[in-house]
């Protein structure tokens, strides 16, 4: 049967080349669903990646204490009046929490950096206490970060972030010199690792933390406050139970009001992230089998026409010994290769997609999806051409020669 | 011994109601190296027979027996497996395929009878040989003369030394300086030991054959056998 697979192969391979422009066509559809589906797999990839990095900087253990939540379905008017987190309660939090492994007070605010010509706007300047750079997954590359004597004194020290160093020092070392944060002089004593931009919206290395001191006293209460939380993650539940109760406590909530203020965590991160993906995942599956369903009826068209057209060679193939089998599989392969050229030319095209997304954010196409969606093609051209071929293989021998 | 035996062979169309028979009663038998030439005004069933006698076709009532097979029992992937042993066709309209050079034409019947390759490969050379196109190999049909067509049609019918050549008005399609070079052809495979069956309108034809049946409405009319 060796012999018979390449003769088929050869049929098949022969036939499409021949009519090169139609092969094309009919196989649009397939090469559209193809594409469609790894595209939708190189871009599910990328995001994966961008996403997992994403979290990382968030942590699986960190509880955010803030005044609002990352994700919530409550009306602005509800929240709205909530009282900042007053940052000395962290404090309180250390010194009482059984789960709390570090409590780092955290105040944000934004402003302008310069050094000599050079500046750089829009920079988030981070207030906080020597206990941030352990609960922070970055680390400190070149440099210290400060000391717990420098974090509640009013020191001009600084921690920079890559954007700033490139922006202000480009290749000089930055340790040691000074900028200016606003209008105030600050001395640089390290830099933080780079660590890209966060779920790809705005830069994690455009920031600059400073002693949470220093950053009352200069920037006065500006800007927005919270407290990190580091705990075991498998107290995360426990943990974020006893804080709740705590900042109830200290932020005087009646047992019959609501909380007035919101542990964040990573989680809703992720659910948000699965309901995305489900979507792009969606949209890309619906395509496919949209065109993959108009492809196949094309092909089914077009193998008809192709049968009709050589009814007079089946009918010699039959008399020269071909059973109906042998003439059902000649087909099917010609379907299967046209399907598989579509198939081969989708993945060609979105290899070539996945190249410009890769531009924006590091993606790659999974070679698993690939290879999925060339057996996917294959069983297009096997259903598409199933009926045709049937009706060859079915061709009554004299009628098929006697045709004109 | 003979090789073919039709016994009491009908083959009825039915045709708006109307009822065709296109053989109408048929005994046949035919021996081992005989050259036979079927005869008969146009619709009188000489292209039936050949169909039935190549198994192409099945008799709608009667025997037929294929060198001691039951073809009239026989499924399509046996009269399939049968055609491609046993019976070489040579048709009118040469029924090359069009994108396969001579020589691939010649093997199609090898590659369906599991032939392999390098074996296949030269039992269609020599078969071509034997036909005078052994410089003609490598060429596809639009590159051949209509005599050259038929002679690589009919490479083809003997390159799986088949028991019997049919051949149905073989050189209908021909100038006739190309159908006495096909006849000759045919003359010598029956001189090498082959039986041959052809249909004919032509008196010149049939006079290469040694045995002569005229059929008319279905019928065989005439049987006359050359004295040898
Ligand atoms: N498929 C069919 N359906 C109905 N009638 C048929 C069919 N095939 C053949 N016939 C009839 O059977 C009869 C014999 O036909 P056949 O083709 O065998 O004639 P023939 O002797 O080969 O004629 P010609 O010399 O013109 O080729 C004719 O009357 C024809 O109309
Ligand atoms: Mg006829």
């Amino acid at each position: 049967m060796f012999s018979l697979f390449f003769e088929n192969l050869y049929i098949s391979v022969s036939s499409v080349l021949a009519n090169k422009m139609r092969s094309l066509l009919t196989a649009l559809g397939v090469v559209i669903g193809i594409l469609a589906v790894t595209l939708m797999g190189t871009l599910i990839s990328g995001l994966d990646r961008s996403f997992e990095k994403s979290m990382e900087f968030l942590g699986k253990d960190v509880v955010y204490i803030r005044k609002f939540e990352w994700f919530g379905s409550k009306e602005w008017w509800e929240i709205r009046n909530r009282p900042n987190i007053d940052v000395k309660h962290a404090e309180v939090l250390r010194n009482r929490s059984q789960f709390a492994q570090y409590v780092a007070p955290v105040s944000d605010w934004q402003t302008s950096i310069k050094r000599g010509d050079k500046d750089i706007n829009g920079v988030r300047i981070t207030g906080t206490t020597d206990e941030y750079a352990m609960i922070s997954t970055a680390e400190i590359d070149i440099g210290r970060f400060f000391s717990n004597s420098e974090s509640h004194s009013g020191a001009r020290v600084a921690v920079i972030g890559k954007d700033i160093k490139d922006a202000l020092f480009e290749d000089e070392s930055s340790i040691g010199k000074k900028l200016k944060v606003g209008n105030y002089i600050f001395r640089v004593i390290g830099e933080v690792e780079k660590q890209g931009k966060f779920l790809g919206m705005f830069s994690l290395d455009k920031q600059i933390i400073i002693p949470l001191g220093t950053h009352e006293r200069l920037f006065t209460r500006r800007g927005w406050t919270g407290i990190n939380v580091k705990v075991n993650e498998a107290d995360l539940g426990d943990a974020t139970e006893e804080l709740t109760a705590m900042m109830r406590q200290l932020r005087h909530v009646r047992p019959t009001q609501d909380d007035n203020f919101a542990l964040n965590r990573q989680d809703p991160f992720k659910d948000q992230y699965s309901m995305i993906k489900l979507a792009i995942g969606g949209t890309g599956l619906f395509i496919t089998i949209l065109s993959l369903v108009v492809g196949g009826i094309g092909i089914a068209n077009i193998m008809f026409v192709t049968v009709k057209e050589r009814t007079r060679e089946i009918g010699t193939r039959k008399a020269l010994g071909a059973t109906p089998k042998m003439i059902l599989t000649q087909f099917l392969m010609e379907s299967v290769i046209i399907c598989l050229f579509g198939g081969l030319l989708g993945l060609g095209l979105a290899w070539g997609g996945s190249l410009i997304i890769n531009q924006y954010f590091p993606s790659d196409m999974p070679m698993g999806l690939a290879l999925v969606s060339l057996g996917l093609s294959m069983v297009v051209g096997v259903i598409s051409g199933l009926a045709p071929s049937y009706k060859a293989a079915k061709l009554d021998p004299i009628d098929a020669l006697r045709y004109e | 011994m003979s090789v073919i035996s039709l016994k009491d062979i009908f083959k009825i169309y039915n045709v708006g109601g109307e009822e065709v028979r296109a053989l109408d009663g048929v005994d046949l038998i035919i021996g081992e190296n005989e050259y036979l030439a079927i005869m008969g005004p146009s619709g009188s069933g000489k292209s039936t027979l050949m169909n039935m006698i190549g198994c192409l076709d099945t008799p709608s009532s009667g025997i037929y027996e294929f060198e001691g097979e039951m073809v009239h029992e026989m499924d399509d992937n046996q009269l399939a497996s049968i055609r491609n042993r046993k019976i070489g066709f040579v048709f009118q309209t040469f029924n090359l395929l069009p994108k396969a050079t001579a020589q691939h034409n010649v093997e199609i019947p090898l590659i369906y009878g599991n032939v392999k390759r390098s074996k296949r490969q030269s039992m269609a050379i020599a078969a071509l040989e034997s036909v005078g196109l052994g410089d003609r190999m490598h060429h596809k049909p639009n590159e051949l003369s209509g005599g050259q067509r038929q002679r690589v049609a009919i490479a083809r019918a003997l390159v799986n030394n088949p028991s019997i050549i049919l051949a149905d008005e073989p050189t209908g399609n021909l100038d006739s300086k190309s159908g006495q070079e096909i006849m000759a052809i045919f003359d010598s495979l029956y001189q090498a030991g082959n039986t041959i069956i052809l249909v004919t309108h032509e008196d010149n034809i049939a006079k290469h054959a040694n045995r002569t049946i005229r059929l008319l409405d279905g019928k065989i009319k005439e049987d006359i056998s050359k004295l040898s």
